[in-house]
């Protein structure tokens, strides 16, 4: 009887164990950041490379993971980087041993749909006390130039040799047009009669009209804007358009005050909400 | 595998279920002591089953991880160029990880997660760089990190850690990178401007907070102004608050305090050894016009 007993105890073991093997990865909790996700799902499936990190292909997995990683956090994706350098050193400053080195970047890669090409030069210089590392030159080619509201930011990137900023800012910049961009074809699909984008796909203003009274147009401006600091803002602005003879009725100016109102309401609701609740405003949806 | 397993816990309850009946009736019959041990052979026999089937299952498991991994082996057999083409994709992997710095953040993968290192720059110029260590837990910790004590490490990540660790380390970068501006020009101020200063530069850890009595003329005998330059704004590198006191010994007069207002506003609006660069630059200009 015991011994029967003590082969049940045993085979109920052996099974948690074996259960245990068999367990699939836990799957980890929605993340709100894309960046840390992407990170998860590389560690499970790079686990077996950490015991061979010795051979080439691991190896090349491992850093495909980390790049991958960094791509996503930053948004900038690097395609390619070289570098050379060029020493400046005299002899007259070898003696005060102080070694001067130019060396020369070249970079490209992409942030999105924006690609871009850098070239800059760093100088850095070793003396007995401190080692300095300067930019010296930066030139920056970016496609598509479509964005006008990049190319001043470009400018003003280069002269102050800002490569930090160039990237930060390109990055927030980037992710706001998306997200206008996804806002204004939202709005565009669910109100597929009244919202007209202008521009397109990359419209940076959408008309909403009543399909009743075509003479009047709202038309919502939404500029995106870096400043000095480099700083990313969003710009929202409301035009109206209206038949004259609906100026002329408009005693209350209502047409006039609206867009210091979409102004208060874009504060109060935030960008989606306000824009939807201008859109009801015009009467639209209320016929389906 | 999940039917498997639903499957073998349901055996395996029902088992139970068999065993504590065995157990009851055992304790009422004792005649009942053959039925007893044929109970628990039959439950012998069923665990033996349901440990079968795992064990095969962990071996079709094995097999599989096996069969993907051996795809990442080295195979003996690799023509040279295959190798070289490899290698000189890791190369040029290895220099894009390093290109990364420049955007501000960089890092590698670790056992436990991901060590981020973040540069910082002013003006162009590379500063110092600074790392946290991840552990990608739940939740989310720091393992360890070079963040001074000054910048609200704490607060930054209670904030944000557990819900965005993109914004975290954006917002610590911005804190870094704006320390590290304040500093290299205090820094400059003191090493570059000596002659213009009173007495050493006064200043905290986060160099947000700095006084100093300075004169406008290189060559100038007393120190007229007094400065106090608050940023109360950790993300930036220029001033909220600057405060110039005239304590020189001439009378007050229009010009003392018209220069006095306008010292104010420079120092508001440029880095502070730019401020003095151009107080030089004035003095230079002064003296041009004294010899012609």
């Amino acid at each position: 009887m015991d011994s029967l007993q003590a082969e049940v105890r045993a085979l109920e073991a052996e099974i948690a164990a074996l259960r245990r093997a068999c367990e699939e990865p836990r799957t980890p909790e929605e993340d709100a950041s894309r960046a840390l996700k992407s990170l998860q799902e590389i560690q499970q499936s790079d686990s077996g490379a950490w015991a061979s990190s010795k051979d080439l292909k691991g190896h090349l997995g491992h850093l495909e993971s980390e790049l991958l990683f960094l791509s996503t956090l930053t948004g900038i994706n690097i395609r390619s980087y070289s570098m050379r350098t060029e020493d400046l050193t005299s002899t007259e400053k070898t003696e005060q041993s102080i070694k001067k080195v130019l060396q020369k970047h070249r970079l490209s890669g992409n942030c999105h749909m924006v690609t871009f090409q850098l070239e800059f030069q760093i100088l850095e210089i070793q003396s007995k006390e401190r080692l300095s590392s300067v930019i010296t030159d930066l030139n920056i080619i970016m496609e598509p130039t479509e964005y006008s509201e990049l190319s001043d930011f470009v400018s003003r990137a280069e002269d102050r040799r800002d490569l930090l900023m160039f990237f930060q800012s390109l990055h927030f910049f980037v992710e706001w047009c998306e997200y206008r961009q996804r806002t204004f074809e939202h709005f565009k699909e669910k109100y597929p009669e009244a919202v007209r984008l202008p521009e397109g796909a990359v419209s940076s203003c959408m008309a909403v009209r009543s399909p009743r009274e075509p003479g009047f147009e709202l038309i919502i401006v939404w500029r995106i804007q870096i400043d000095d600091g480099g700083k990313v803002l969003p710009k929202l602005d409301l035009l109206t358009k209206a038949p004259r003879r609906a100026l002329q009725l408009d005693e209350t100016r209502v047409l006039e005050t609206a867009p210091r109102g979409f102004r208060a309401l874009l504060g109060v609701l935030g960008i989606e909400a306000a824009l939807e609740s201008l859109v009801k405003s015009l009467g639209v949806g209320e016929d389906h | 595998t999940a039917g498997t397993l639903n499957l073998g816990l349901g055996v395996l309850a029902h088992l139970e279920r068999l065993e504590t009946q065995t157990n009851r009736s055992r304790k009422n019959l004792d005649p009942q002591t053959e039925t007893a041990e044929s109970a628990l052979e039959a439950k012998i026999h069923k665990l033996r089953c349901l440990r079968d089937k795992l064990r095969a299952e962990v071996k079709e498991r094995q097999a599989r991880v096996k069969a993907s991994t051996a795809s990442v082996e080295p195979d003996q057999t690799l023509e040279v160029n295959e190798q070289e083409a490899v290698e000189g994709k890791q190369e040029n992997m290895k220099a894009i990880l390093q290109a990364y710095r420049f955007t501000g953040l960089s890092g590698k993968l670790t056992s436990r997660g991901v060590c981020v290192c973040i540069s910082t720059a002013f003006e162009g110029n590379l500063l110092g760089s600074y790392f946290v260590d991840l552990v990608i837990q739940k939740p989310l910790r720091i393992h360890h990190h070079s963040i001074p004590v000054f910048i609200p490490l704490e607060e930054i990540s209670a904030k944000y850690l557990q819900t965005n660790i993109q914004h975290f380390l954006f917002c610590l970068c911005e804190h870094l990178n704006a320390y590290a501006g304040r500093k290299y020009q205090a820094d400059q101020l003191q090493s570059d401007f000596a002659g213009f200063l009173a007495g050493p530069l006064r200043r905290n850890s986060l160099c947000n907070l700095l006084s100093f009595t300075y004169k406008v003329e290189p060559h100038g005998q007393s120190f007229p102004f007094c400065a106090r330059l608050l940023y109360k704004d950790l993300t930036t590198t220029l001033p909220t608050d600057v405060t110039i006191t005239y304590q020189g010994t001439d009378a007050l007069s229009t010009s003392w305090e018209e220069q006095r207002v306008c010292h104010e506003n420079l120092f508001l609006t440029k880095p502070l050894h730019q401020v003095f660069t151009s107080f030089t630059r004035k003095g230079e200009k002064l003296d041009m016009s004294l010899v012609s």
